[in-house]
Formats: C-alpha cells, sequence, structure tokens
C-alpha cells in the first residue's frame, strides 16, 4: 500500500497544479478585460483607465451638421419660466412656484422624508461654495490669482513638452478634486453666445473670441482670446448616498455638492496655471458647454439621458471645464460600447417619473425644444416636462441619473466586469438590464436611513 | 520478474481536463458572489446582496454535492472491486 499512494500523490499534485492554472488563467483573462494599463490613453497622465474603454476618432454619438451654432446660453429654467408663461398665461410661473414654496414649508412641518428641515438645508448648505461663484467673478475670476504669477516671481513661465504639461495639470486637477480629467482642443461652437445676467433686470453679457492677450470681463462683454485652444474638460463625482435618496431634498444635496466641488475645482486649477505663467478661465455650467468638450476629451460617451456618461461613474458626475493657452497634447474621445447599450436599455427612459426622456430606438437630429442646441445627433429630451416634474416634487430629480445602470459604487468587482463584457459583446446588454432589474438596482433607497448610518460614506462612483 | 499472482488491478477514475477546468470556474464564481454580497451591504444594496448571497450558497451546495456524490460513487467502485 506505501508503494501505491507515491503514484497516486502525484497525480493529486497534478490535479492540483491544474486547478490552479485554471483558476490562474481565469483570473489572467479577467485582470486582461477589466485591468487597467492598455486602455484609453490620456496623454501624458499618470493613470490610465482600464483596457475596456478604447480610444475613437470621434466620440461615438453627437455628430454634428451646418445647423450646429453656438448656443445662447440661456438658463434653462428661465427657458421654463418662458414657457410655462407663453403656455398657461400670465402668472403661472409664479403661482406654480408659490404653490411649491407652500408645499416645502408643508412638509417641513410634516417632517416628510426626504424634506424635513435637516433634508432641505443639507442641500442649502452643500451650495454654500458654488453660490459665490459667478461667471467671470470672484472664485470664477477670469483674471484673479492668488498666487504669486512668474513674472511677479522674476521667474520663467513654467516650460515642458505637451505630454509633460497635460500630466502635471491632470495631477493638479486630481489633487483639487476631479476623478477624470481629459484634455480637448478649444471649439468654438461649443462656447455659448452669452452669460446670463446675474439679476433680471440686467442684460445678458455676450461672450466674444478675440485675439487679445488675456481674458477680460467688461460691462458689456466676456472676452476670451483666441490663443486659448486648450480645454481642461473634468468630471467631478456625485455621492451616491444622496443621489440614491433621489427625488427628495437629499438627492438634491448630491447636485449642489457637486457644483461646489466643481467650482472649487476649477478655480484651484485655474489659480494653479496662473502659477505657472498662463491664462486660465475657470468655468462650471456657464460660458460653454461642458458635454462636447468632455466627449472630445475622451471623458464619457453621450447617452439615451443627452448626458455624459462615463465608464467609472456613469451620468452621476457634474461636468465643468477651464479654458487655458498653456499647451496640452490632447486626448481622443473614447467608446465603451455605451451607445450600443443605451438602444437596448431605456432604464432610464422608463424610470423617469415625468416621461421626459426619449424611447427612440436610435438618436436623431430632431430637438424637442428651445432648451435642446440642433444640428447634433443625439436622444433628445424634453426639458419643460423635466421642470414641471422639478415643480411638482419640490425637488431636482435626479431619478435619471439613479437609474442607469452605470450607476454603480466601486466596491462589488462585478460591476467592473459586466461593464467590461458590454463594451465588447453588445448581444449580452438585454440580459445586463434584466439583471439590473432583479438585482434591484436603481430604486430610491430609504431617505430616513441616511440620517441614522453611522457614517456617511460619502460613497462615490 | 512478477508472479502473476502478485499482481492485482486498482481502477483509476482520471477526472477530465473539463472537470478542473470547471472547478476553477466554480470556485471563482463563488470568489465573485461573496464579494458581490459583501460589497452590496456596504453599498447598501440590500436585495443584490441576499441575490449574492442565495446564489453563492446554492453555488457552494451544488459544489460540495458533487464533490460528495463523485466520492461515494468511487468508494461504492472500490467495494465492487474487492475480491
Amino acid at each position: 500500500m506505501e508503494e501505491l499512494r507515491k503514484p497516486i500523490g502525484r497525480r493529486s499534485l497534478l490535479k492540483a497544479g491544474g486547478f490552479v492554472a485554471a483558476s490562474g488563467a481565469l483570473g489572467a483573462v479577467w485582470a486582461l478585460v477589466t485591468g487597467t494599463g492598455g486602455g484609453a490613453s490620456t496623454s501624458g497622465s499618470v493613470r490610465r483607465r482600464a483596457r475596456w474603454i478604447k480610444t475613437v476618432v470621434r466620440p461615438t454619438l453627437g455628430e454634428t451638421n451646418a445647423d450646429y451654432k453656438r448656443f445662447s446660453g440661456k438658463d434653462i429654467f428661465a427657458i421654463y419660466m418662458q414657457l410655462k408663461t407663453q403656455r398657461d398665461g400670465a402668472g403661472s410661473f409664479e403661482a406654480e412656484q408659490a404653490s411649491k414654496a407652500k408645499r416645502l414649508v408643508e412638509w417641513i412641518n410634516e417632517r416628510k422624508p426626504g424634506f424635513s428641515l435637516p433634508d432641505q438645508q443639507l442641500s442649502e448648505g452643500a451650495w454654500t461654495v458654488m453660490r459665490s461663484a459667478r461667471p467671470g467673478t470672484g472664485l470664477l475670476s477670469w483674471t484673479r490669482s492668488s498666487a504669486r504669477t512668474p513674472t511677479e516671481l522674476s521667474a520663467p513661465r513654467y516650460a515642458a513638452s505637451p505630454e509633460e504639461m497635460a500630466s502635471t495639470v491632470k495631477a493638479a486637477a486630481r489633487l483639487y478634486g476631479a476623478r477624470l480629467v481629459g484634455i480637448a482642443p478649444m471649439n468654438e461652437s461649443y462656447v455659448n453666445l452669452q452669460v446670463p445676467p446675474e439679476d433680471e433686470k440686467e442684460k445678458d453679457k455676450d461672450i466674444v473670441i478675440e485675439d487679445v492677450d488675456v481674458p477680460a470681463v467688461t460691462d458689456t462683454k466676456f472676452v476670451i482670446p483666441r490663443k486659448m485652444k486648450w480645454v481642461v474638460a473634468i468630471a467631478i463625482p456625485m455621492d451616491l448616498d444622496l443621489l440614491s435618496r433621489s427625488p427628495t431634498a437629499l438627492g438634491d444635496a448630491a447636485s449642489a455638492l457637486g457644483y461646489s466641488h466643481s467650482a472649487f475645482v476649477v478655480s484651484s486649477l485655474a489659480v494653479f496655471i496662473r502659477g505657472l505663467g498662463y491664462e486660465a478661465i475657470p468655468c462650471v455650467n456657464d460660458t460653454a458647454q461642458s458635454i462636447p468638450f468632455a466627449l472630445d476629451a475622451g471623458i464619457g460617451e453621450l447617452s439615451r439621458l443627452n448626458k455624459l456618461v462615463t465608464p467609472e461613474f456613469g451620468p452621476a458626475v457634474r461636468l465643468c471645464k477651464v479654458f487655458t493657452d498653456l499647451p496640452m497634447a490632447y486626448d481622443k474621445p473614447v467608446d465603451f460600447g455605451l451607445v450600443k447599450f443605451c438602444k437596448t436599455c431605456k432604464k432610464c427612459a422608463e424610470a423617469c417619473p415625468s416621461r421626459a426622456l426619449s424611447f427612440d430606438d436610435e438618436p436623431s437630429f430632431k430637438t424637442k425644444g428651445p432648451w435642446n442646441n440642433p444640428g447634433h445627433k443625439a436622444w433628445f429630451e424634453d426639458s419643460y416636462k423635466c421642470f414641471q416634474y422639478w415643480q411638482k416634487s419640490g425637488s431636482a430629480c435626479g431619478v435619471c441619473l439613479a437609474s442607469c445602470p452605470y450607476t454603480k459604487g466601486d466596491q462589488a468587482w462585478i460591476h467592473e466586469a459586466v461593464k467590461a463584457t458590454a463594451s465588447i459583446a453588445p448581444a449580452a446588454d438585454g440580459v445586463f438590464r434584466i439583471m439590473d432589474n432583479a438585482f434591484g438596482y436603481g430604486k430610491q433607497h430609504d431617505p430616513e436611513q441616511w440620517w441614522t448610518k453611522d457614517q456617511p460614506s460619502g460613497r462615490r462612483g | 520478474m512478477t508472479n502473476d499472482d502478485d499482481l492485482f488491478t486498482i481502477t483509476m477514475r482520471k477526472r477530465p481536463w473539463w472537470f478542473w477546468f470547471l472547478a476553477g470556474v466554480w470556485l471563482q464564481l463563488e470568489v465573485v458572489l461573496v464579494q458581490t454580497a459583501l460589497a452590496s451591504v456596504r453599498e447598501s444594496e440590500y436585495r443584490a446582496a441576499t441575490i449574492s448571497w442565495i446564489a453563492a450558497a446554492v453555488l457552494a451546495a451544488a459544489g460540495v454535492f458533487g464533490w460528495l456524490r463523485r466520492g461515494q460513487s468511487r468508494r461504492l467502485g472500490e467495494s465492487n472491486e474487492q475480491p
């Protein structure tokens, strides 16, 4: 018996080896598909994205035609106000606002979950930084620098290769709070025509692009120097713990915090760039369209929401940008299979309480209203319905952002594997959509529970 | 030289290569399901966590059943071949 054990022992060893090899091979395939190292290049960046995020020459959606022109820049809320008055008569907008305000107070008294006094004030607090950020002034000043510039230091301005410059700027942006950063070429057609006034009694100010050395803000216009040919496009993830409580005041706090973080990041980055000896214009939602710049910079793809969806954080991001004359290597648009996924999924359109999102199978050039900029291909949304629901719900909704299957936390490995598979196998998109529903993702979390969490995780993407 | 009286037969069932491959897949699935369950709890996705726990338990039970069944049939085979 003693002799017989030896060959059996070797066999067991071989079996174990085969078992380990099989596991290892699968693990290697997994790492190859989902891991980082060969994915979308972020030129000069110290970090690389997952391999399944491929770079492409042009954005997968958003192609433009001759009708594409600079957008008015008019605030969507102002457009809604105008349309509401046109459709429902004079005073209808004001009456709606009064009704909403009254309802919000009633909900405070009732301690309605998601709209209690702490819930509503949490959002107000989160807006603080953004509320002090107006285009061209204060935090978003186009010229002011709290750091001493090289000229003031009697030093030459910083010089390096475009790749090194891009890497330096991205590293700084990440330090300030950006999670996704890309460099896009300036495209003047993405720049808004006007900046709406802070005070309704004042007039809009034109945005002009001129051959000047430094940006300027005058009483009548905002001047962008034509030499600013680089745009740092930035995505700031929203807090998923809050967003998953949408549509409530807690969900609003996720948006508000995203905006305030954006204002902090772009203003800090502008000061940094000026400190290197270059010009910088920090923008949040103002001055230009953030989405097309983010598309060109490879931050994400255009989705059924008619908003940017990033591979890492889904649509749960806030976008902002900095214009500069600091020469940097450009990034390329990305393709991670989103447009094909959106054609199959439609979960956001079904989840939208106001039915404002498109159910069309294919994107088109057909816009839905004056809030859409014509001349580009997209799944256009009905912002009027969307804003009407905002008034009714007493919140800025956000259900579409929370329901998107790409809006996931970063804790579970399986999410990365699913996204990787969707990028190469669109045939599986329908199954992933069914699984997403079955697992209960995208449903509203209990608003009251947020306050009783031992430690709000601040979970992001 | 070996005397024929000294010879005896041992029947050894060699598991095919795909068995070990499937075992590897099984192990990886188990790891992924358990990780998903734990991560889903951290992300407050309780339905996803519950489904993942159930799937992990069912898969584990299936694996254990498979091993036990195999072991049982081997013992039976050995007993059948005893003179």
